[in-house]
């Protein structure tokens, strides 16, 4: 009965590493095609999107966990760029926690201006139909236009959806800390 | 033939996993805040339960009962992270969604409840039939479930508003709390149906 038992385990493997092979490489594609589509969102006119990568070094951290938190949420900007090869502006992830799990929302600054074209929420776990209408453009909009001078506070200039006050909170800080983390690292450049 | 239509409607109503046996009741509550969610949880947990069935009553024979249940189990997985992965890959919007409850279908009791109860002790096409009336039988509880508090919470139904923006919905319905009390009401309604079934 081991043997029986070892042998259905072996196939199983098989057959997992299998499907495993052929569906990784769409599920990286896809995930990369959504984030490149989100980027087209939030920097309208965008026709083709560079990434700037930073290194560790030039990001200027020494503590390791620093540094890959760094690296995963904003050591990427997105640079958009039109069909004239004019730079539209930057896009940048910032997170936030709130009621069910971290929100990832992506800002799109202008380059010409420096605020904020629009925000994108990419992924949340906030309770559907309460903290989900952080989604909703009507809360959205009130990002726009802002710069990196402006305080992004919930209560100050960000107002919070009734009844999700977390989520809402949530949103204006990944906001808040992508924005700081992208000037911090991209001083001058933005 | 007759017997095998009989293996199938059992699941959609007279041993309903939801509504009458009342096995299967995480994933119920859990996801069915809207109505596309409960269909798409009740399709891949009927595909998971079809497949597994089919195949742990061919081994049947292969497999001795001291072993079973880890046999079972990892049939179970094996069909329940290719959804996991097939999904992900074709249908990325709904696996965000349903995220963590998919790798979840492999301890629902109804998959192994079927595996234990019906696919070990009979043939492969009886369980195949079984299984289909068991998954779509949880499927459509689920997706009435969904649908109710999906209008309710949400005004709206698979997605397409019913109520006009802005007008009053609870809020509680996409709440967990909106969960048991849709699911109890509903099980009341479901005994007075059946009640009356027998009755008559």
């Amino acid at each position: 009965m081991v043997i029986v038992l070892s042998v259905i385990a072996m196939i199983s493997a098989g057959i997992l590493a299998q499907v495993y092979s052929i569906t990784s490489v769409i599920i990286e594609e896809n995930q990369a095609r959504a984030l490149e589509s989100s980027v087209f969102q939030v920097l309208p006119g965008t026709t083709k999107v560079n990434i700037i990568r930073r290194s560790a070094d030039e990001l200027g951290v020494d503590d390791p966990k620093e540094m890959r938190e760094q690296e995963q949420t904003t050591s990427l900007i997105y640079e958009g760029v039109d069909d004239a090869d004019r730079v539209i502006g930057y896009a940048f992830v910032g997170e936030g926690n709130g009621y069910g799990g971290s929100v990832r929302v992506l800002v799109g600054v202008e380059e010409a201006s420096d605020e904020i074209l629009n925000v994108k929420v990419l992924e949340h776990t906030e309770t559907p139909g309460l903290g989900s209408k952080i989604e909703d453009e009507s809360f959205r909009k009130q990002f726009v236009g802002k710069k990196v001078e402006d305080p992004l506070k919930l209560g100050q200039d960000i107002d919070s959806i009734s009844g999700a006050t977390v989520s809402s909170r949530a949103v204006t800080e990944a906001v808040r800390q992508g924005f700081d983390d992208a000037t911090a690292i991209y001083r001058g450049g933005k | 033939m007759a017997s095998l239509w009989k293996d199938f409607v059992r699941g959609l109503w007279e041993e309903n996993p939801t509504f009458r046996i009342l096995i299967g009741l995480c994933p119920t509550l859990a996801v069915t805040t809207s109505a596309i969610n409960g269909m798409s949880m009740g399709l891949a947990t009927a595909f998971v339960l079809i497949c597994s069935s089919a195949l742990i009553s061919l081994l049947k024979r292969l497999i001795s009962d001291k072993v079973r249940i880890p046999a079972y189990i990892i049939v179970i997985a094996t069909f329940v992270t290719i959804v996991d992965l097939f999904m992900n890959a074709y249908l990325p919007e709904l696996h965000q969604v349903l995220g963590l409850f998919i790798p979840l279908i492999v301890v629902n009791c109804i998959v192994l409840g079927r595996a234990e109860a019906f696919a070990s002790k009979n043939t492969v096409i009886a369980s195949v039939f079984d299984g289909l009336g068991m998954g779509l039988g949880f499927t459509w509880a689920l997706t009435l479930l969904g649908s109710i508090r999906e209008i309710l919470g949400a005004g709206s139904v698979f997605g397409y508003r019913l109520l006009p923006e802005g007008a009053t919905t609870f809020g509680i319905m996409s709440l967990p709390p909106g969960g048991f009390i849709t699911l109890g009401i509903l099980i009341a309604v479901m005994n007075m149906i059946a009640n009356r079934q027998k009755a008559s």
